[in-house]
């Protein structure tokens, strides 16, 4: 039994730390393929689930507004066909290989993504440079993919999160951005694409110059240059090729907007509350980090503690930036009892408003050593570092970003905090978007005076007709 | 083999904690993961849900901890932690930079040992409002979000432990009360009925003795472990159908079937079949219904492996607007019966197995995963080296025994099948016919 403490069973006295292991995040090494394609090579010994990512700069932002979604759409197509293989033959060769290849497209990029253990790694490069460079974008499957995606427009509408976060960006980005829409596009663009519009996406961004290999895991007796050579070095730029342009993130308002989607019935009201935010490339992305975290970003973040461990109004409340190349969105999000929307929404807005006020000694304390404590367990894995080598490539931060981020953000003061607040939270600019049964709330949002509601009640569906099986 | 053994020691402490150590010094990190073998099984009539509120009530402080100060403390020394609740288990895990092990040791000790003396009414309430809104959230206000309740009702009869979830009723919920939390503690928070295992960057002998100062003190608790039965026929006896109107876009059928118990050889190769049935865009489901037919938006087939009575075996497809739901019905059947006929193909086979070992690479990679599987295998089996067997013996599976298992599985009478449809739909055909 050990004496110590009241009940004489447990310890009371706190240990103390031990003498920290020292930690830098994986030595990589990068190389030019004659063409151009940069190829990075991470070796992690003991690793021998390989992770590998080939990153095509250019993404959802970089399509023309009237055919949203076609970058995406290009992305999921390329591995549905190449020149050497039809769909199904493809997907049993990677199989066959025990690995896992997606081809998928984000706001910023497109980038193809491998894991295979080790001893296959060069068969399966073989399929990512096969998918890369001679997909055939088949009819069939392109209108299949089309289909699944306006079908999946249908499914976040019915989904309250995700009707949530379509009305949040629909609400805080003007008409001219893309990011006012899902970067998977719209029922009306969606309805535009085709095979012709992926080759045409695919083209405009394939020029081996601005490609990156990353390649990540145990790397003994691989030769991940020479590899990469012999698949990826004959690749030309198409003449169609041109770098991605300038990101139109203008706000939609500059004042408080509100806005209710009435979902009669709802148990709980989806909550957002925010404005369009940071883009990644800013000077006190360190201190936005922190800040982020002592707002909305840490399980004792002033959002959640208020919401979640005070007042039970939620299963999780959290805050923070979308960091894109573009200012993405900064948003408070909570889903709430539908009885306390109303006062949800208050408290959520008091402590958005008050971060810019300061941050205690204790707060700067957990949320620095939280991020920079963290930082070794988030990349055990080769993904998890390709993954933040392809954010480096992706985002044109220098080489050293990752070796810096803990001394940066261990020197992240009070002062820097608040003036990051101050420059990235602007609390008269917020919007409010509610998903939820608005005839349960309503009354007492008018009352609380916030600003002007605007409410979007859906048309009642119309009664099927007579011998029209089409049910969507 | 590319997954490589893991070497760990087990032992138990006087008052009956066992407590499993594998060394792993890739990388500076540790994983403590704790299993208590206590699940929603455990549950009395009317007080569902209580496990996994009790876990909550966990996070709100011990005698030397105040409420929320455990993940606090937990984040501001680099860490990340949950917890989870099963049917069969409740888990509690940290993994933290390897040099902060012994906090997080001393962290789990305290509650363990001294939980009731922080227990508070108004920390019972917040809790309780916090798990209804994670029922709201995760089930309630979610389109198809009821499907696993009436897939465990329809599997298991009222009076079987697997018969409700673990998130339990908003009533049963409601009515939880301080002296239920307490009791419940008593009953199943005990060192002798916990598995501790340690992962990582650390040293066996220097953990031997953290975990002797921190834990050895606590006293075992008689009556350990509670033992429950649910012996249950293999097979449901007859089909049930039924139709559950909800505000979904699309309808979707979801099949569930009793199957082996979790860690039978049998579920080894059902496993197998779901990967081979839907495990991918190279599976017989998708390419039949999703590409070839295009009856389905998606597909899915997986089993769920419980230990008292019964697995579960649950897959779904989602209707593709305009499609005869017979017909896809028809079809995913088909293909469920194919297997139980005739024998998968070799190639089938081995991309199966290519994939399953893959997977199991990728899993195990993470010192946080190798935790957990060392606690389940002791927990449920007292065989933590399954950890080690359980890729050999998914290798091993042979063609004939996965026909063989869906041949038990995929029968008719053992069939629950659940169709989605739009509400709305549901309502306007109602009213036209009005």
């Amino acid at each position: 039994m050990s004496p110590q403490g009241p009940q004489g069973m447990v310890v009371a006295e706190r240990p103390v730390a031990g003498e920290p292991r020292p930690y830098a995040f994986p030595p990589f090494r990068r190389t030019r393929l004659a063409n151009g394609l940069s190829v990075v090579a991470v070796d992690m010994p003991g690793r021998p689930l390989l992770s590998a990512a080939l990153v095509v700069p250019g993404g959802a932002t970089d399509e023309p507004a009237e055919l949203a979604g076609a970058t995406i759409l290009m992305a999921r197509a390329l591995a549905e066909g190449t020149a050497d293989h039809d769909a199904v033959a493809l997907v049993e060769a990677i199989e066959r290989l025990g690995a896992s290849l997606h081809a998928e497209a984000g706001w910023d990029a497109l980038s193809i993504s491998l894991d295979v253990p080790a001893g296959r790694f060069a068969a399966a490069l073989d399929l990512v440079a096969e998918v890369a460079a001679r997909p055939t974008f088949p009819d069939s499957e392109v209108e299949r993919l089309r289909e699944e995606r306006l079908n999946d427009i249908l499914q976040a509408r019915a989904d309250p999160r995700r009707r949530a976060e379509d009305a949040f960006i629909d609400t805080i980005y003007a008409p001219t951005s893309p990011y006012r829409r899902s970067s998977a596009g719209t029922t009306e663009t969606v309805e535009r694409l085709d095979a012709s519009t992926c080759r045409a996406e695919l083209a405009r961004r394939f020029d081996p110059a601005r490609m990156s290999l990353i390649v990540g895991g145990d790397l003994a007796g691989i030769d991940v240059e020479r590899l990469a050579n012999e698949r990826f070095g004959g690749w030309v730029a198409d003449p169609a090729t041109r770098p991605p342009g300038p990101i139109d993130a203008t706000p939609a308002a500059r004042h408080r907007q509100i806005r209710v989607v009435h979902r009669p019935g709802s148990v709980q009201t989806e909550i957002r509350i925010g404005h369009p935010g940071a883009a990644r490339l800013i000077p006190d992305f360190h201190a936005l980090a922190v800040m982020s975290a002592v707002l909305g970003g840490l399980f004792n973040s002033r959002l959640n503690r208020k919401l979640r461990e005070e007042k039970g109004y939620t299963y999780g409340a959290h805050a923070g930036f979308d960091l894109r190349r573009g200012a993405g969105p900064f948003a408070a999000r909570a889903p709430v009892d539908t009885a306390v929307t109303v006062p949800a929404i208050l408290e959520m807005l008091a402590v958005i408003d008050g971060i810019g006020g300061g941050v205690s000694q204790v707060e700067l304390d957990e949320a620095r050593d939280y991020l920079v404590g963290v930082f070794p367990l988030r990349f055990e894995t080769a993904g998890a570092v390709v993954g933040a080598l392809s954010g480096i490539v992706i985002q044109g931060l220098p080489d050293d970003e990752l070796a810096r981020y803990r001394p940066a953000i261990q020197a992240v003061t009070a002062d820097d905090v608040v003036a990051a607040a101050t420059a990235h939270v602007h609390p008269d600019e917020l919007a409010i978007v509610l998903v939820g049964d608005a005839d349960a709330f309503l009354p007492d949002l008018e009352a609380a005076g916030l600003g002007p509601i605007e409410v979007e009640r859906d048309p009642v569906p119309a009664s099927p007709e007579v011998g029209d099986d089409e049910d969507a | 083999m590319l997954v490589p053994t893991i070497e760990f020691s087990d032992e138990r402490l006087a008052n009956g904690l066992r407590l499993i150590v594998a060394e792993d010094h890739l990388a500076p990190v540790a994983a403590v993961n704790i299993w208590y073998a206590v699940g929603s099984k455990h549950e009395q009539p009317g007080k569902t849900g209580f496990a996994h509120l009790f876990e909550h009530v966990m996070f709100q402080g011990s005698a030397h901890v105040s409420k929320a100060e455990h993940i606090s403390l937990i984040q501001s020394i680099g860490g990340t932690m949950n917890g989870t609740t099963w049917l069969d288990r409740t888990n509690y895990f940290e993994t933290v930079p390897s040099h902060q092990l012994e906090i997080a040791l001393w962290l789990e000790a305290d509650r363990m040992g001294t939980l009731l003396d922080a227990l508070s009414q108004e920390n019972l309430d917040n809790q309780r409002e916090v798990v209804k809104n994670e029922k709201r959230w995760s089930y309630d206000n979610r389109p198809y979000g009821s499907w696993w309740e009436h897939m465990l009702a329809g599997l298991f009869p009222e009076d079987h432990p697997y018969h409700h979830t673990t998130i339990g009723s908003m009533a049963d919920l409601e009515a939880a009360s301080l002296e239920d939390v307490k009791a419940f503690f008593r009953m199943h928070y005990a060192p002798n009925n916990a598995v501790l295992s340690i992962v990582g960057d650390v040293d066996r002998t220097q953990v031997r003795g953290w975990v002797e100062r921190y834990f050895g003190g606590i006293p075992a608790k008689p009556g350990l472990p509670v033992v429950i039965s649910g012996d249950v026929p293999p097979t449901l006896g007859r089909e049930r159908r039924e139709t559950v109107a909800d505000r979904v876009p699309h309808a979707r059928i979801y099949w569930g079937f009793r199957s082996p118990l979790f860690g039978d050889p049998r579920l080894d190769a059902l496993d197998l079949a779901g990967q081979i049935l839907a495990g991918g865009k190279g599976s017989r489901l998708h390419r039949r219904l999703v590409r070839d037919e295009r009856l389905a938006l998606d597909v899915a087939l997986s089993s769920a492996g419980c230990v008292l009575g019964s697995s579960v075996t649950a897959g779904w497809a989602t209707a593709r607007p305009g499609v005869d739901l017979a017909v896809l019905e028809a079809a995913f059947w088909e293909e469920l019966e194919r297997l139980a006929t005739t024998p998968p193909t070799a190639d089938e086979l081995e991309r199966a197995k290519a994939l399953t070992e893959a997977d199991e690479l990728g899993a195990l990679q993470r010192v946080e995963e190798r935790a957990d599987r060392l606690s389940m295998y002791a927990t449920l089996f007292d065989d933590p080296d399954l950890v080690n067997r359980i890729l050999p013996r998914y290798l091993g599976v042979t063609a004939e025994q996965i026909r063989d298992v869906c041949r038990d599985v995929f029968r008719a009478d053992n069939r629950l099948v659940m169709v989605y449809q739009p509400a709305e739909q549901a309502a306007g055909d109602a009213e036209a016919a009005a």
